[in-house]
């Protein structure tokens, strides 16, 4: 069968799309209790797809067909239920309402938006570890199965499957609802989903080892998520802030590597290959991120990630802006892993000694002793020292740490070059 | 050219597990299948077991069936041109239903 054949013949992402969707507008008539119903009447919707598009053809609105079809299951799996018996015929009332209005219609399209909108704030409700709000929110908002997540995060299946069991079952018991928090709990609200983004979106953009296309996915669907808080009315300056981030980096993915699998570090990537659409919209909202006061550190980092989109070769990149922007970081988030991008952008001012001063507090953190990044910028600041016996042994030390084929190419590239020099 | 009638044998759970977009991708192979040449035409089954009426020596009776004791039914079925039972089979061994763990019984038309 050619690759040909099998695609194009829907649009891309739809079950996926409409999945999500569905999921969270069945969860708002069920109640968030009722969650695996919901889930189960989309995923017979899907099967009956698969069982009779071949044989009838794809009905005209497939959407529309869906959506029809997933409430039916969920009315025949709600007469079923007797654990619902006097809430029954309410429910199926509902349900039978909102099978009946005419899928594409304006009114059910913004519905259907604000549904998927609850339905991230669920999963992303801060009393839920995060782990266990990544998770849902893939499965349930995102459309991914239990394998496509485990994969995702080097997980085995049970594992999730089991943690999105207790999730599930922590939204029963604490009585989770999908009603629109009040406006002083939508900060808490807001600043946990968009943490939840942002972890997805870090989980696929950094390369460690595992599915490329599951990564891809990750950092997509993110970014999607990003942009559906962003065209709502909740959008503040740091929902604009995060998706410029996103979109910035993201941009860049696909130079990160040459045609030959190997890694190529930013300024050596060749810019050709950055995602003009994914830049101009990362772009748009950090410009949009500008209106008002708040400065989080999504919007130094978006910061970052625009004075570096902005550099049209590598003289150019501003790298005074940059470490201003880091120092700006560290006060707002002073973690490792910032003061060690910060550490680069001394050695481009300051020289590497300075950079090597610079990490010197990180390397007594027992939690970053098997860091391969901090090993690796370790040895390539003292291969630029010349101090190739130390160099050599970071990078072998390096090689020893969790890290993508990619990665491990470059750093034995490097080890070669501390025995040439 | 003789005619051969594929049988689909399913087993509906096999999907549950699926995600929306493995879901899609079967269904856009199940589909392309159908546009195959050799393609003549198809009927999905409703997923039940149906019925099957045994003579019962001149008192017919209707049993549910056939397939009671298995959770597979018979999903639909296409009719194919094949030159032979050979052919046939080497046609329906691209059809995705066995990369999803079906089955496919195939049968000769009778051509007059």
């Amino acid at each position: 069968m050619s690759a040909l054949a099998e695609t194009g013949l829907l649009l891309d992402h739809l079950f996926r799309r409409q999945a999500g969707r569905i999921v969270a507008h069945l969860t708002r008539l069920l109640g968030p209790a009722q969650l695996d119903l919901a889930e189960e009447s989309v995923q017979e919707a899907m099967v009956r797809a698969l069982q009779t598009w071949p044989t009838q053809g794809v009905p005209e609105n497939a959407e529309g067909w869906l959506f029809r079809v997933a409430h039916n299951a969920a009315i025949d799996a709600v007469r079923r239920n007797r654990a619902l018996r006097d809430k029954t015929d309410a429910i199926v009332a509902d349900l039978c309402r909102s099978a009946s209005i005419p899928p594409g219609d304006p009114s059910i399209e913004r519905r259907l938006r604000d549904d998927e909108l609850r339905m991230i704030f669920l999963c992303c409700h801060p009393d839920i570890p995060r782990d266990s709000s990544v998770a849902l929110s893939l499965k349930t908002v995102g459309g991914f199965s239990v394998r496509e997540i485990a994969r995702a995060f080097l997980a085995d299946d049970t594992a999730i499957a089991q943690r999105l069991v207790r999730t599930k079952r922590q939204i029963r018991e604490s009585g989770m609802t999908l009603d629109a928090p009040s406006a002083a709990e939508m900060q808490r609200r807001l600043d946990a989903a968009l943490d939840v983004i942002y972890f997805i979106f870090n989980e696929g953009y950094t390369a460690h080892e595992g599915d490329e296309l599951i990564r891809r996915d990750l950092c997509q669907e993110a970014l999607r998520l990003g942009r559906l808080i962003a065209a709502s009315s909740l959008a503040q300056p740091r929902v604009h802030a995060l998706v410029a981030l996103m979109a910035l980096q993201a941009a860049r993915s696909e130079a990160r590597v040459d045609t030959s699998g190997n890694l190529v570090l930013l300024e050596e990537q060749d810019r050709s290959r950055w995602d003009q659409q994914l830049i101009s919209l990362g772009f748009h909202h950090f410009d949009r991120s500008m209106s008002g006061e708040d400065v989080s550190q999504y919007h130094v980092e978006a910061a970052i990630a625009a004075t570096h989109a902005r550099a049209a070769a590598d003289g150019s990149i501003d790298w005074p802006l940059i470490l201003n922007l880091y120092g700006q970081l560290m006060e707002l988030n002073p973690s490792p892993v910032v003061r060690l991008n910060r550490a680069v952008a001394v050695a481009k001012l300051e020289g590497p000694a300075a950079a090597l001063d610079a990490i010197e507090p990180l390397e007594a953190d027992p939690k970053l002793r098997d860091y391969y990044l901090l090993l690796a910028v370790r040895g390539h600041l003292l291969l630029q020292l010349n101090r190739l016996t130390e160099a050599a042994h970071c990078f072998r030390a390096a090689l020893g740490c969790r890290c993508s084929e990619p990665e491990r190419r470059f750093l034995r590239r490097k080890l070669e070059e501390c025995r040439v020099g | 050219m003789p005619e051969f009638l594929l049988l689909l044998h399913d087993e509906p759970t096999r999907f549950a597990k699926m995600s929306p977009e493995e879901m899609q991708k079967a269904t856009e192979k199940y589909m392309a299948w159908t546009k195959k040449p050799f393609y003549k035409g198809g009927k999905r089954l409703t997923p039940d077991l149906g019925r099957v009426i045994h003579a019962n020596n001149g008192k017919p009776r209707s049993t549910d069936g056939p397939y009671s004791e298995t959770k597979e039914v018979l999903g639909g079925f296409y009719t194919i041109e094949a030159s032979s039972y050979d052919e046939a089979v080497q046609l329906s061994l691209s059809h995705p239903h066995l990369e999803y763990g079906g089955t496919i019984e195939v049968r000769q038309v009778w051509a007059m």
